[in-house]
């Protein structure tokens, strides 16, 4: 097979993309340390943590962030209380249906979100649920099923039958069995699929902002109104303080996702 | 994802079998009451809505609100300027995603390895974010004008607020899924293949459009709708780095729904929506054949 002889081609692309994929980012971390950044010049003048302080000491962004932990951290979890049995219970009991239920979990993914959205809203809006907590935590619920029902059944279908067989010949229980053998060797993949969605709800302005606002500001909807403003080093400190611990948690999930599982997941 | 368990695990027997069945359909019972509440009841009544008008003599079938949309010369133009730069996105991501996963498959070392990263960075970074620091590379006097000028470059115009904005910024965030995608297709073809061709003298576009193209249609297919279905009903980048109009259907939806419009917003929707089934169902028909082949 012929691999590429000339890493210079391979350079010139490496430094492309590296500009294009890291530049946008870079931009955003130079302004979160930025004290004073005028142009034309490429660096800042003057460094500091000044918009920090600026930042953390005004509720009317502590409290979005607040809001936001709450409802992403409730949506989560209860997206994983009933998304997972049925991830165990489609990868691993036969029941009439099974086939076509587990299919319209992921099709669901084929219709565009925001209309989604906009028809829960006009229920919701008749049902007085806009701008209400519960409201918005059963719409970001539904922004979790994908992550929790694919990923985790994925998992359990890859846990290998033979040492679950091996307990049920010992006479196990199907739920000692489970408890014991299947559910740690799964729990990795658990845990990514929970990491992922809390990730994704937590950045996700489309729910919070046709079913939650304006009662409610979420820390994207801070964001969003930060990004216009004049003083730009405020939207960039939200960006890299609420991001990079994200961005670090998604990183440790990598290991247990693998590229060929996430095409595989979306059908290729 | 949907291939047939043939024989579960644990599974002896008749009676075991029934009780099987019983505690599957309980198990899935709850993300299923919150699909049929979310999404089924919800779009179902919506589009029986837009189909529909309440009169004197009460609701009767009627396309008025249509008709209304279509009549319209503002609304026609959003959903034209909507496709438009949703199929020019996907026309650009899908290119340069084909280009990289066709680097990758035929390099390898850290390079190759690094070039993987990068294209995969987008996964892990968000809409809002994205599209922030689209607005500080980009922008006026942003860092990107910064360096074209310090090489001596003084002509840029910035896309920000213009149709490229967002433009740019979809293509940037749609590269990961097709470069998966497209991957898992090439490393279905045999390096065999491929020199099996070269030795018979075939050069490389020969190689690419009669082995490697028929064996990525299906990949082609999948990463187009994967796209598409993330561009079309987009909100926040369109919102953040787009004109204040035309408008894409999101931003449009969203601000017809705020000024308390909401027939006129599922009537937008369901067009919308019709616009993405089409797409969408190429999408699953790939999908279920992918799926019976393997």
């Amino acid at each position: 097979m012929r691999r590429s002889k000339t890493p210079f081609g391979g350079l010139i692309l490496l430094a492309a993309m590296g500009l294009a994929m890291l530049g946008p980012i870079m931009t955003v971390m130079v302004w979160a340390f930025a004290v004073k950044w005028r142009y034309p010049n490429l660096v800042p003048s003057e460094w500091g943590l000044k918009y920090w302080h600026v930042i953390l000491g005004r509720s009317t962004v502590i409290e979005p962030i607040l809001t936001s932990l709450a409802l992403t951290s409730v949506a989560t979890t209860l997206a994983a209380l009933i998304c997972w049995p049925a991830a165990y219970a489609f990868a691993r009991l036969q029941f009439p249906g099974r086939q076509l239920l587990l299919f319209s979990f992921i099709a669901a993914n084929a219709v565009p979100k925001f209309t989604l959205f906009v028809s829960i809203a006009v229920v919701f809006l008749q049902l007085g649920m806009v701008g209400t907590f519960w409201g918005v935590v059963m719409v970001q619920m539904l922004s979790a099923i994908l992550f929790m029902i694919w990923i985790p059944t994925a998992a359990f279908r890859g846990i290998p039958p033979a040492l679950e067989e091996a307990g049920f010949d010992l006479g196990a229980s199907r739920l000692r069995v489970f408890w014991s053998i299947t559910l740690p060797q799964a729990m990795p993949a658990l845990a990514a699929s929970y990491v992922l969605a809390f990730v994704a709800i937590m950045f996700e302005v489309d729910s919070a902002l046709l079913i939650g606002a304006p009662k409610i500001t979420t820390m994207p909807l801070l964001m969003l109104s930060l990004s216009a403003q004049v003083i730009v080093q405020e939207a960039a400190v939200l960006c890299v303080m609420i991001w990079v611990p994200c961005f670090a948690l998604l990183l440790l999930t990598r290991r247990f996702m693998s590229s060929k599982g996430i095409a595989q997941g979306f059908g290729a | 994802m949907v291939d047939d368990l043939t024989a579960p695990v644990g599974s002896r027997g008749r009676g075991q079998m029934m009780g099987q069945g019983f505690a599957g359909l309980a198990l899935v019972a709850a993300p299923l009451v919150l699909l049929i509440v979310l999404v089924l009841f919800p779009t179902v009544s919506m589009v029986a809505n837009t189909f529909h008008v309440t009169g004197e003599g009460g609701r009767a079938f009627s396309l008025a609100k249509f008709a209304a949309f279509f009549a319209d010369d503002y609304s026609v133009e959003n959903l034209r300027y909507t496709l438009v730069w949703t199929v020019i996105s996907c026309g650009t991501a899908l290119s340069i995603s084909l280009g990289l996963a066709l680097y990758l498959r035929f390099s390898e070392g850290r390079i190759a390895t690094m070039i993987h990263a990068l294209s995969l960075f987008p996964l892990f970074v968000p809409a809002i974010v994205i599209s922030y620091a689209m607005v500080r590379f980009l922008g006026p006097n942003g860092l990107f004008q910064l360096l074209l000028e310090k090489v001596g470059f003084t002509g840029y115009t910035t896309p920000y607020l213009t149709p490229v904005g967002p433009y740019i910024a979809f293509v940037w965030e749609s590269l990961p899924l097709p470069v998966l995608v497209l991957s898992a297709g090439l490393a279905q073809v045999s390096d065999h293949a491929i020199e099996a061709a070269r030795d018979l003298g075939a050069g490389p576009v020969r190689i690419f459009s009669q082995i490697l193209l028929p064996q990525l249609k299906r990949s082609l297919l999948i990463g187009f709708a994967l796209i598409f279905l993330g561009v079309v009903g987009s909100f926040t980048v369109p919102y953040l780095l787009g004109p204040p109009a035309p408008e894409m259907m999101g931003v449009y939806m969203q601000r017809t729904l705020g000024n308390m419009r909401p027939e006129e917003a599922q009537v937008q929707a369901v067009i919308l929506m019709a616009v993405a089934a089409i797409v969408g169902g190429f999408y699953i028909a790939t999908m279920l054949r992918n799926q019976r082949s393997r």
